[in-house]
């Protein structure tokens, strides 16, 4: 936390064009998490800074967000709470070209038959999905099972409040004529050091495939209760963004 | 949907197991050991819940004690409360005397009592009218500070912040009185810090007030003003520094 950039209180609500007001109401509605505040003393006196991109991106999703869905909701939708009851489509999945049937199988076997998967599902089938390429099945695997193994200890939560980095790793060992490599899977903050030996396959901000999944699921709102234009509308976010 | 909740009056002496009920009125003293879910609780005599209350409504004209969390869509204070955990309601209002040890919750709150908060507060709007200490932040989209005592905050901020001190009150009758009940002399706000959009203060005395629009009216003894808009400062104030940034 120390490392990274900061910004002052003054400095964000001048370049993001927001007041005391807001920043103190959407504190309040646990939209900026209390941890980003950060108390310094200046020459001014007491003054409130705050991890630079994380305030600047999240205020940026608050100003997107915040004319579509009351300011209580958009606190489930984009911070801590993870409700683990919500389900999601699977043509959502698709059209943000996480879909894919052999992912699908192994991940959720006894699901992949029905129209939507829980938000664990969709969560693993995106961090998977950014994997296939460059992961060999076995390690896929792997990763499929160290999340699970995660799931009772409330990965989600951890994820949307701290962010988390998963690492997929290869190292060769070679000794006596003989090498083998090994495939190892890290899940950790962000700036996790490895020896030089260590191959970084992949590296994910799992963070961002949550937020991903939320946004989705917040638009599919719009489409539930405007239908075909309200879904084209949210199409066409999509691309600018 | 699920059957009738019972409802209990304890008006003598009397003792609760925790659980769930309709209406419990305790008018005598009275005890509920473990947690507490009511559609009503009513305290008019002296009655403590030892762990965590969730209740519609809360109304105490007598003394309650709560040692745990209290949840409640409307509590109402008249006589004297304690609370020993973090207190979350829709609506809260006293004009008794109340002590929060954890931080305070509501969409409004008013007070025109004194009380004590060891955490923060935090309301869509915030209205006071007699003395309060709270350890943490203040922060509401509205707060209104009518001084009649000596009135602490670490932190407040928010969208309009108007503190004022009723001019007749220091004059007249009911403002002595008002002065000898709440213990201080002085009327007045000390907080370290004040940050808002609309900043209206009198008989202040704070470290550091940012704000767009801000008035710092009489009494008022500020260390540094920070504002983007507009600045006035009255005859019978004192500022330290101000800057327009």
């Amino acid at each position: 936390m120390d490392e990274e950039k900061l910004i002052s209180k003054k400095e964000v609500l001048e370049k993001m064009g927001i007041s005391y007001g807001q920043l103190y109401r959407w504190k309040r509605k646990g939209l900026i998490p209390e941890i980003w505040f950060v108390h310094r003393s200046t020459f001014t006196g007491q003054e409130t800074f705050f991890p630079r991109d994380k305030i600047i991106e999240r205020i940026e999703r608050i100003k997107a967000m915040k004319d579509e869905h009351p300011l209580d909701d958009l606190a489930e939708l984009i911070t801590t709470h993870v409700n683990a009851k919500l389900r999601v489509a699977l043509s959502k999945l698709e059209r943000l070209g996480w879909l894919d049937d052999d992912l699908l199988r192994t991940c959720c076997p006894a699901e992949a038959s029905d129209e939507a998967v829980s938000i664990w599902q969709a969560f693993v089938l995106g961090v998977l999905s950014r994997l296939r390429r460059s992961a060999r099945d076995e390690e896929i695997d792997l990763v499929r099972r160290t999340l699970e193994g995660e799931r009772g200890g409330g990965l989600l939560d951890r994820v949307s409040e701290n962010g988390l980095n998963l690492y997929l790793l290869r190292k060769r060992v070679a000794s006596g004529g003989i090498s083998a490599q090994i495939s190892l899977v890290a899940l950790t903050e962000e700036g996790a050091v490895f020896d030089p030996a260590i191959e970084v396959v992949a590296t994910v901000d799992l963070s961002t495939v949550l937020q991903r999944i939320k946004l989705d699921l917040a638009r599919s709102d719009e489409t539930a209760s405007g239908e075909g234009n309200a879904r084209r509308e949210s199409d066409e976010r999509e691309v600018k963004r | 949907m699920s059957e009738e909740r019972r409802s209990v009056s304890i008006s003598g002496s009397g003792r609760l197991g925790g659980g769930e009920y309709g209406r419990v009125a305790v008018s005598g003293s009275g005890r509920v050991d473990g947690d507490l879910t009511a559609e009503e609780l009513r305290i008019s005599g002296s009655g403590r819940v030892s762990g965590r209350t969730e209740a519609g409504q809360i109304t105490i004209s007598g003394s309650g004690k709560f040692g745990g969390a209290v949840r409640a869509d409307e509590m109402r204070v008249s006589g004297s409360a304690k609370i020993e955990g973090p207190v979350e309601a829709k609506e809260f209002k006293s004009s008794g005397h109340f002590h929060a040890e954890g931080d305070i919750a509501a969409e409004y709150f008013k007070s025109s009592g004194s009380f004590r908060v060891g955490g923060d507060v935090e309301a869509d709007i915030f209205k006071a009218s007699g003395g309060f200490d709270i350890e943490g932040l203040l922060s509401a989209d509205k707060v209104e500070i009518r001084l009649a005592g000596r009135c602490t905050a670490r932190e407040i901020g928010g969208e309009r912040i108007h503190v004022e001190r009723p001019e007749s009150l220091g004059a007249t009758l009911l403002g002595g009185l008002a002065k000898m009940l709440t213990g201080g002399g002085t009327a007045e706000l000390r907080t370290t810090q004040i940050e808002g959009d609309e900043i209206h203060l009198e008989n202040t005395i704070a470290d550091v007030v940012r704000g767009t629009r801000v008035e710092i009216g009489p009494g008022c003894r500020i260390g540094s003003v920070e504002y983007t808009e507009t600045l006035k400062v009255h005859d019978d104030a004192e500022v330290e520094r101000q800057q327009k940034v």
